[in-house]
């Protein structure tokens, strides 16, 4: 873990999936983020977010 | 503009994940080199993207969007005249001599290749320079929140101040390089979909061009007669002006940016880091330019069919600034509103931190050791390197402050800087290529550059501003001003150069092996594959920009 929290694609992918869950779950409980853009663009930055941290040094 | 619990959400993990880098990176921090130049190991898609993000600052954003509204398309000029053939001329020419040369800056590059003076004079504008630029984005920061959202001014400058002094105070230059490539993602990310929907509500690119002025959806249709675009320039002035003066002088010259290149781990990466920067360079006008093309067709009267329009300032023209923070706010709920504003703060201080981390090295390397203690220890290096970093936070708060008192110090500095970098890149360009070149003559070009800029401006007006000798030559836009005082002050560097160069002694060869291209070993990479080596790379992305240039003609 240490490892992986030297590695920048690591640190950014986290960033960006903690983002896009406060996009996605503010999507699904509350009304004042449910809409289409907040659901397109969680699920792109959580994507996006899965990609970086799987990524290799 | 309101935010609310998510919003505010999505700001805080940012604050926490810029600060944790810096802890992060703290462990690795044992010496000068490691803080002010983050010891050559930083791989090359980080320094890639660094590089273009030292240039990703919120003015450069916010200017660009509002450029787009203003000039319409051919704002992308900035980008495919005005960056991606500078970038490769870096990555190819030039970068073998600022890594070769082991140079630990730009100034010091003058240093080895001219003498002290020649270092002395860029060091101290670069210093100075890079101190004002950190302060007006500081205070642009400050001022952007506290119109948008209404957030207290002074507690925006101190806290932002704060968390760019906790990141690179911890980290130096590899937090902060690091926190540029956070930010990178985030912008791309945080603005991509305001341009989907603002295009999907405008109808369409083919509806924006169908609705729009033909000069503003075309790059160079227009550009054969200065009175015929929203510029106002001739495209010799565009190319000779932005195209060579400006932005050679800019990407070549600049330490800021060139700084993230001299950190690749290597020759081979540091010479590809600006070439692949390249590549994401090209193609941000879809992030920074298309919002504000988009932003002026949704106003214009003949898409009226939403509500959009972009905010108009006290005389009741379109506060073309205020474009990127009103789509913003007109296109994005709560949730991706906070991304979005995330998306500004993190470029405002990313700016300033990139201008406060290029200022330490300066600092540190070209003026208290060059001049004030030259064989101190390491440590003490290292320990000056993060008091200089401290102070160069602190002076950007003062910076900030008299920022706030004068209306017009932005433009003021943003002009002395051009009258500073404009003519740089004849220096650079007679000194790695003509070895004759001597330190006298890099010395007087710099001086009489400089002066030339001024003179240029004096005598000419555009849009109010110049004129202060005798407002003798009207121009009709500030850009095309901009250009043409670049230009001036480059032919005057140019020619004084090499005028004082001929009455003076130069170097002798065994001095310059390593820094002049003729007395210089061709390396051509280690590299074995063509798509590593810079010039092939370089060569398509030159094909490439060509291509764009002639579909947006």
């Amino acid at each position: 873990m240490s490892e992986k929290l030297n590695q920048l694609s690591f640190i950014i992918g986290v960033f960006f999936i903690l983002v896009a869950l406060v996009l996605l779950i503010g999507y699904a409980t509350t009304t004042t983020l449910k809409h289409g853009i907040n659901l397109y663009s969680g699920m792109a930055m959580m994507v996006f977010g899965l990609v970086m941290v799987r990524l290799k040094a | 503009m309101n935010l609310h619990f998510a919003d505010y959400l999505v700001i805080f993990i940012y604050f926490v994940f810029v600060v944790a880098v810096g802890v992060i990176i703290k462990k690795k921090i044992t010496s000068s080199n490691d803080f002010l130049n983050s010891n050559k190991s930083i791989p090359l898609w980080i320094t890639s993207l660094a590089f273009i993000s030292a240039n990703l600052g919120a003015q450069e954003v916010l200017g660009m969007v509002a450029s787009g509204a203003k000039y319409g398309i051919m704002t992308v000029h900035f980008y495919w005249v005005g960056a991606i053939f500078a970038m490769v001329f870096l990555g190819v020419f030039m970068m073998p001599f600022y890594y070769g040369s082991k140079a630990r800056s730009v100034p010091e590059y003058l240093f080895l290749r001219f003498d002290e003076k020649t270092r002395a004079l860029n060091a101290l504008t670069f210093a100075a320079m890079t101190i004002f630029s950190s302060g007006i984005s500081l205070y642009a920061l400050a001022k952007l929140l506290e119109v948008i959202l209404h957030w207290n001014f002074d507690l925006c400058i101190w806290i932002a101040a704060g968390i760019v002094m906790a990141y690179t105070l911890l980290g130096g230059l590899t937090s902060a390089v690091y926190n540029e490539v956070l930010q990178f993602f985030l912008i791309v990310l945080g603005l991509s979909p305001l341009v989907i929907v603002a295009l999907q509500d405008a109808g369409g690119w083919d509806t924006i061009k169908t609705n729009l002025e033909p000069q503003l959806t075309h790059a160079w249709k227009y550009m054969g007669d200065a009175d015929a675009n929203p510029m106002g320039i001739h495209f010799m002035s565009l190319i000779f002006g932005l195209g060579f003066v400006m932005s050679f002088g800019y990407w070549c010259t600049d330490f800021l940016v060139v700084q993230r290149a001299m950190i690749a781990k290597n020759m081979s990466a540091a010479q590809r880091t600006p070439i692949i920067a390249a590549i994401p360079k090209m193609f941000m006008p879809l992030i920074v330019v298309l919002p504000g093309v988009i932003a002026i067709a949704l106003t214009k009267s003949a898409l009226d069919s939403g509500d959009y329009r972009i905010p108009t300032d006290a005389a009741g023209g379109y506060d073309y600034t205020m474009t990127l923070p009103s789509l913003i706010a007109h296109y994005y709920p709560s949730g991706l509103l906070g991304v979005g504003i995330t998306a500004l703060i993190a470029s405002f201080m990313s700016g300033m931190a990139g201008n406060v981390t290029a200022f330490n090295a300066v600092f540190t390397y070209d003026i208290y050791q060059a001049y004030f203690f030259k064989n101190k220890s390491d440590k003490h290096y290292l320990n000056v390197g993060k008091l200089v970093t401290l102070f160069g936070i602190l002076f950007s708060i003062g910076t900030a402050y008299i920022a706030a008192s004068f209306n017009n110090i932005n433009d003021f500095l943003q002009l002395v800087f051009s009258f500073v970098n404009g003519p740089l890149f004849a220096t650079f360009l007679l000194g790695m290529f003509w070895k004759r070149t001597t330190g006298h003559g890099a010395f007087w070009g710099l001086v009489a550059g400089t002066l030339a800029a001024a003179i240029t401006h004096g005598l000419t007006i555009a849009e109010g501003k110049g004129g202060w000798i005798s407002p003798i030559y009207p121009i009709s836009s500030g850009m095309g001003q901009a250009f043409i005082v670049a230009s001036f002050s480059w032919i005057a560097n140019f020619f004084t150069t090499i005028a004082v160069s001929l009455v003076t002694k130069p170097k002798p060869d065994e001095e310059l092996r390593g820094l002049v291209y003729s007395l210089t070993e061709k390396v051509y990479g280690t590299e074995k594959r063509w798509y590593l080596k810079p010039a092939p790379l370089g060569i398509i992305l030159l094909i490439i920009t060509i291509l764009l240039n002639i579909i947006f003609f």
